[in-house]
């Protein structure tokens, strides 16, 4: 009787036990430093291609359109692009459509909530009128290269504050 | 693979101790195993099942031990499974796709992979009208796969023209990011300028130089404790 007690006891003991383990090992992966960060770069890199092809996108076959897409810009940007993209002025003009190809976080800070991206884009331009016009002008393809400073935002998004095309640099002397 | 997933598998076998030494406890406990192996993912239903078998557990005390003993079991076998379901779960977050990614998480081997790439295709893609044997010897040294053939193919076709040009090439990554790194394959982006000198002269400073952009994605496999690029694509 006696025997059986302490035995349910210790089989409960060493259950309970089992139990906290898994509860702290649960715990420690939800939030592992390098799992959190993983998280972080995902979603940076997914909000800054998104970003990134919205900011290289621009519907101005009418004035509508184009004041839908500088607002489109105003969302994906903050701080002073956000300002400098504001007072764009929308008219009716060639329009552009930009896809990214391929792009890939440089550097990521998960506490400052800073990261920079590299993005290869390929832009289409339209020029203005050959939309309803049978257009004589074919729309150009561009391929481009960018550097983006995303930030996050408070709502953990994250936004393009700095967007630069890479320069071919300018030949440096001797090299 | 990952050294880290190792881990939690080596990790993993704790149920199994655990059952060995709740077993001779009681016979109810048998059927334990098979209900894990069912509800392995039940971690959600875990507190709704608590709190019923401990009111069970006070209104079976009075008439005998039979219905105490099934209660006891019953709240070992739930804080077993519980235990599982955790176990469970932190090996799905830590199996799942952006975890086994170490871009970036991993900050030593990210900037190593970078550096390694980003020289290997410096010095496969700069070479001198003289020099063509030097780039060619790193090439079969840093490239492999389809990126040696592509690069073979490539260099028999102008082999000729870069000594009759006299073109000097010199090619710098100016940028590159890691897209993806899972233990020994890493894919990279990397953006290129490439200066080319075109020309008889040999020391002097020519006027025709022009430089370009290049972007390229680089699939690399670690090897022997070093990175080669196995796959080129032009972005």
């Amino acid at each position: 009787m006696r025997r059986a007690r302490i035995l349910t006891g210790t089989g409960l003991a060493l259950a309970l036990a089992f139990c906290g383990t898994g509860a702290w090992t649960y715990t420690q992966a939800r939030t592992d430093d390098a799992l959190v960060r993983g998280r972080e770069r995902d979603e940076a890199l997914a909000d800054g291609r998104e970003g990134i092809a919205v900011l290289t996108t621009l519907d101005a076959t009418t004035r509508q359109s184009a004041e839908r897409s500088i607002r489109n810009w105003r969302d994906v940007s903050t701080g002073p692009l956000r300002e400098e993209l504001g007072d764009t002025e929308a008219e009716a003009g060639s329009s552009a459509r930009g896809t990214v190809t391929e792009a890939a976080l440089t550097a990521l800070d998960t506490r400052s909530g800073t990261a920079k991206l590299i993005a290869t884009v390929r832009v289409e331009v339209t020029p203005a009128g050959t939309a309803g016009t049978a257009g004589t002008k074919k729309p150009a393809t561009d391929r481009k290269r960018l550097e983006a400073v995303l930030a996050r935002t408070g709502e953990g998004e994250w936004k393009v504050r700095a967007l630069s095309a890479v320069p071919v640099a300018e030949e440096k002397g001797g090299e | 693979m990952t050294p880290t997933w190792l881990l939690r598998r080596n990790a993993a076998p704790e149920p199994g101790t655990a059952d060995e030494t709740a077993e001779p406890q009681a016979e109810v406990e048998a059927a334990e195993p098979e209900a894990e192996v069912a509800e392995s993912e039940a971690e959600a239903a875990e507190p709704e099942i608590e709190p019923e078998s401990g009111p069970e557990a006070a209104a079976a005390r009075p008439p005998n031990g039979r219905l105490r003993k099934a209660a006891l079991a019953g709240a070992a076998a739930v804080l077993v499974l519980g235990g599982c379901g955790f176990l469970y779960g932190a090996h799905q977050l830590r199996s799942q796709a952006p975890a086994r990614n170490q871009a970036l998480t991993d900050a030593g081997a990210t900037t190593r992979v970078a550096g390694d790439v980003g020289n290997a295709l410096a010095r496969v893609f700069s070479y001198t009208p003289d020099g063509t044997g030097a780039a060619e010897r790193s090439a079969r040294t840093v490239l492999d796969g389809r990126a040696a053939r592509q690069y073979e193919t490539l260099f028999a076709r102008v082999r000729d023209d870069l000594t009759d040009q006299r073109v000097t090439l010199s090619t710098r990554a100016v940028r590159t990011g890691v897209i993806e790194l899972d233990g020994d394959r890493a894919r990279l982006l990397v953006f290129l300028d490439q200066t080319s000198h075109r020309g008889k002269g040999t020391g002097e400073d020519e006027a025709g130089a022009t430089t370009a952009a290049a972007q390229l994605t680089v699939t690399a496999r670690l090897e022997d404790d070093r990175w080669r690029i196995v796959d080129i694509k032009a972005r």
